[in-house]
């Protein structure tokens, strides 16, 4: 008998409303393996695995389990297969507690048929701690961070003794000691027979954990190999039919005027003394670990969250912010992370997200003109490249990737002086995160206040001329993009190191 | 960049399955309607009678005017059972005004402002104080009825300046009045929901709350606004009721009007958690209630069972809603 791989995907054909998204792909993993499904944004990852998945039904096309043929006709079929499938969006219940979020839909009942809490509660702690979290599963999902409902998603896969699990980028929330903890997780994993496809556009990850890769571009197949000896920039090429250099972006040091100056911000419990200031034509990068508090403190200074005490001065002059109405009319934008809860309103279109910040921008006499903000999007379509068919269609039919770009636009659009991008390349592929990069260099170029928070230290080292370490709410340390280097700011990061002078 | 163009896209023509799904989920309501109207002519011969269907856009313009605002309120992500209680009220007041003054402006304006003051309130302490819209509306419809059958002593209030009645009995080419004020109520507030900035921000509040806020919304004043606006609505309705008979009961007018002002609405498409949701369904889901209502009376059957039927209506609309 031969061998069958164990999952084969023959000749997927996929098109929504007429415009073809995959197109006779064909996909193998073999058991034990963890196999990189690689591809810009939009080539077709996410469509492919929801169709493996159940949530998605193929035009045409087989899948084989085991050799033998399967309809996945949704995704509870997918589920008794083995297969488990971690979103590239999280879907967590706020208002249900960790372990409730596990078990939802499984739940552990004992003998006489009440929930067994204590066994939940006991198995999810188990679990979390093998990615070396510790929170209590009785805590409300919604009070925690991201990087934290990333994993309890991650885990919330792990507890069903799958065969198969997809992993639809799974750490674009995560700090980098919780990315090496999940690979040690998978390569047990591995080793104990279970299979996994890897969707990431961090192709650093892809190089330490996958044996074999496949590359999409288009929705077609360009190429499936071994990932031993392969050399990243021919993947990249492969990815964007161009290679992408990884050299620091920023030179150069002529700011004009201090636009955002800080002064002793505190807020009980999420940041401490925090002073900084920002030049025109200055990047400024903020990086740490996940808890290090900066997405509070930007959130705080564009008056999303209103209990803190300190000075902010845009231009020189002291403004009170409570409200993110006020902070645009101070002149700052904000590009949140999390896109799906913090930034898309999944219910308006692509254009309509776009110009959301800016309705100014498109009235005329009180009435919005609509050919107005269509054209406005055409240009950052082109711009930003952003790949949609149908800009009216609503924005979360578009890829993850583009829904950041279109995120971004939104933002640019409002054409604000000070500029806080907070995990802007979030599932942003290479060749889109090159364009973004430029974008914001130009910004900068224009004179305009950049701000970006990114827990990738290698992001803030490329493009910032000044990149500020946090460390549980306090900023512990301060280089030039120059001086930085990655191992310098993971010790302040992780609070091994603390130094005054490096200040000031 | 190998991106599909214009032509493949064009070339490959939907199947004629998605087609259909998509024409049903966005135009199921009218469909519905559609069919209940043939199915309606077909029953009984008088349906169909010009002066029959005068009668039914007559009906339903009172609970169309509040069914518009209902819409704007449960796209915003809230709903608003206040609505016959304020009704009531605005009523009442307003013929008090007009009785005193002798003026009708007076007693339109009085309604109008009654109504909206009330929303207002409404919107308050949904935006400010974080009550539910569910409980803050619920506290003001007894809180309003209340307060229309202290000032109207439980009994009735009629109106004593002549002319007042002209408002809701006269009639502009073949369309009575109240009818042409609904219409002319429709095409305001489509032009609101899909013209300005407030419709879409209402939009957008109601489909992710904290990325509108994280946009740069104002979404409290956003949300005071959206429940004003019921009001106002409410106001313009008590004065067509008021002016119909020229009386108003503080016990029994507006009763119920929430539920047939919230069914429209649903059965019009529009989501109940916000976000989506268009005037066009709701405008056709209060005349698929008109038509059932007409057709019940035409066919004798007793009042006490139309409220099943409306109930069941409710019910189907919403399984088909879910299926989606
Ligand atoms: N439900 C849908 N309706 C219409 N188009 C869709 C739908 N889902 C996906 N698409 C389109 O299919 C294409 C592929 O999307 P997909 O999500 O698979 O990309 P991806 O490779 O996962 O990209 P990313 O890296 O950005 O997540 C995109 O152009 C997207 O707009
Ligand atoms: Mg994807």
């Amino acid at each position: 008998m031969a061998s069958h791989p164990f999952v084969a995907m023959n000749t997927i054909e996929k098109s929504f409303n007429g415009v073809p998204v995959l197109k006779k792909v064909t996909l193998e993993v073999e058991k034990g393996e963890i196999h990189a499904l690689l591809g810009e944004n939009g080539a077709g990852k996410s469509t492919l695995m929801n169709i493996l998945g159940g949530v998605h039904q193929p035009d045409n096309g087989q899948i084989f389990i085991n050799g033998e043929e399967v309809k996945m006709a949704d995704p509870h079929v997918s589920q008794a297969q083995g297969i488990s499938f971690i979103h590239q969006e999280l879907n967590m219940v706020g208002d249900l507690r960790v372990y409730e979020n596990m078990f939802l839909g499984s739940e552990i009942r004992n003998k006489i048929g009440f929930l067994n809490v204590e066994e939940m509660c006991r198995q999810t702690r188990e679990i979390l701690a093998e990615l070396g979290v510790t929170i209590n599963p009785k805590e409300y999902v919604r009070n925690l961070a991201t990087s934290y409902k990333q994993l309890i998603e991650i885990s919330k896969a792990l507890l069903h003794k799958s065969q198969l699990i997809i992993m639809d980028e799974p750490t674009t929330s995560l700090a980098e000691h919780e990315v090496s903890r999940l690979f040690v997780l998978m390569k047990n994993l591995k080793k104990s027979g279970v299979s996994i496809i890897y969707i990431s556009h961090k192709l650093k990850e892809i190089q330490e954990v996958c044996d074999r890769y496949t590359v999409l571009r288009d929705g077609q197949l360009v190429k499936t190999d071994v990932m031993e000896n392969e050399n990243l920039e021919v993947i990249t090429k492969l990815m964007v039919g161009k290679s992408i250099s990884q050299e620091r972006y920023v030179h150069g040091h002529e700011f004009g005027e201090v636009a955002l100056e800080v002064e002793g911000l505190t807020s009980a419990g999420l940041f401490k003394d925090i002073n900084f200031s920002v030049r025109q034509g200055q990047i400024v990068g903020f990086t740490g670990l996940a808890g290090d508090g900066r997405t509070e403190l930007f959130e705080s200074l564009f008056g999303y969250r209103k209990k803190y005490s300190g000075i902010v001065k845009v231009k020189g002059k002291p403004v009170k912010i409570n409200h993110p109405r006020k902070a645009l009319q101070a002149g700052m934008g904000y590009v949140p992370k999390d896109r799906k809860e913090n930034a898309i309103i999944k219910d308006l279109s692509v254009i309509h997200n776009m110009s959301l910040s800016s309705m100014g921008n498109f009235e005329r006499l009180g009435f919005i003109q609509g050919k107005k903000e269509q054209q406005k999007f055409q240009t950052y379509k082109e711009a930003l490249n952003i790949k949609v068919h149908n800009p009216r269609i609503t924005i979360d039919k578009l890829s993850g990737g583009n829904q950041q770009k279109v995120i971004i636009a939104k933002w640019l659009e409002a054409e604000t002086d000070i500029l806080i991008f907070d995990n802007p390349t979030q599932g942003i592929d290479v060749g889109a995160k090159q364009e973004i990069y430029q974008q914001i260099l130009m910004l900068a170029e224009f004179g305009k206040a950049i701000i970006i928070l990114s827990s990738e230290a290698p992001e803030v080292m490329r493009i910032c001329h000044d990149i500020n370490v946090m460390y549980h709410g306090e900023i512990t340390a301060r280089f030039t993009g120059e001086e930085a280097s990655e191992e310098e700011i993971m010790h302040y990061a992780t609070g091994a190191k603390r130094e005054g002078e490096k200040i000031g | 960049m190998a991106n599909i163009d214009a032509k493949q896209y064009s070339r490959e023509s939907p199947s004629m399955k998605s087609r259909m799904s998509w024409l049903w989920s966005e135009y199921s309501v009218i469909i519905a309607f559609v069919i209940i109207y043939i199915g309606a002519s077909a029953m009984n011969p008088r349906f169909l009678d010009m002066n029959n269907q005068l009668n039914i856009l007559m009906q339903v313009s009172i609970i169309g005017i509040i069914a518009l605002g209902m819409t704007v309120v449960m796209l915003s992500g809230g709903i608003d059972l206040s609505v016959g209680s304020v009704l009531a009220l605005a009523g009442v007041v307003s013929v008090l005004a007009l009785n005193a003054s002798g003026s009708i402006w007076i007693g339109v304006l009085t309604a109008l402002l009654v109504g909206s003051f009330a929303g207002f309130l409404n919107g308050l302490m949904v935006a400010k104080g974080r009550i539910a819209s569910f409980i803050a509306t619920l506290g003001m419809m007894a809180g309003a009825r209340s307060i229309a059958l202290y000032i109207a002593e439980g009994g009735s209030v009629s109106g004593e300046v002549s002319g007042f009645t002209a408002i809701a009995n006269s009639d502009f080419w073949i369309f009575d009045f109240p009818v042409i004020i609904f219409f002319v109520m429709a095409v305001l507030i489509y032009v609101l929901m899909h013209k300005t900035r407030f419709g879409r921000y209402v939009y957008a509040l109601g489909s992710n709350e904290k990325a509108a806020m994280l946009s740069a919304i104002r979404v409290d004043r956003i949300k005071i606004g959206v429940y004003t606006l019921i009001g106002t609505l409410v106001g313009i309705a008590a004065v067509i009721e008021t002016s119909r008979l020229n009386s108003i009961s503080s016990s029994s007018s507006g009763a119920q009007y929430e539920l047939d002002a919230i069914a429209a609405v649903i059965i019009g498409g529009t989501r109940m958690t916000g976000g989506r949701g268009k005037i066009i369904g709701t405008i056709f889901g209060i005349l698929i209630l008109g038509i059932l209502n007409n057709m019940m009376n035409l066919m004798n059957v007793s009042p006490h069972l139309q409220g099943f039927v409306k109930g069941l209506i409710i019910i189907i609309a919403v399984v088909f809603q879910k299926r989606e």
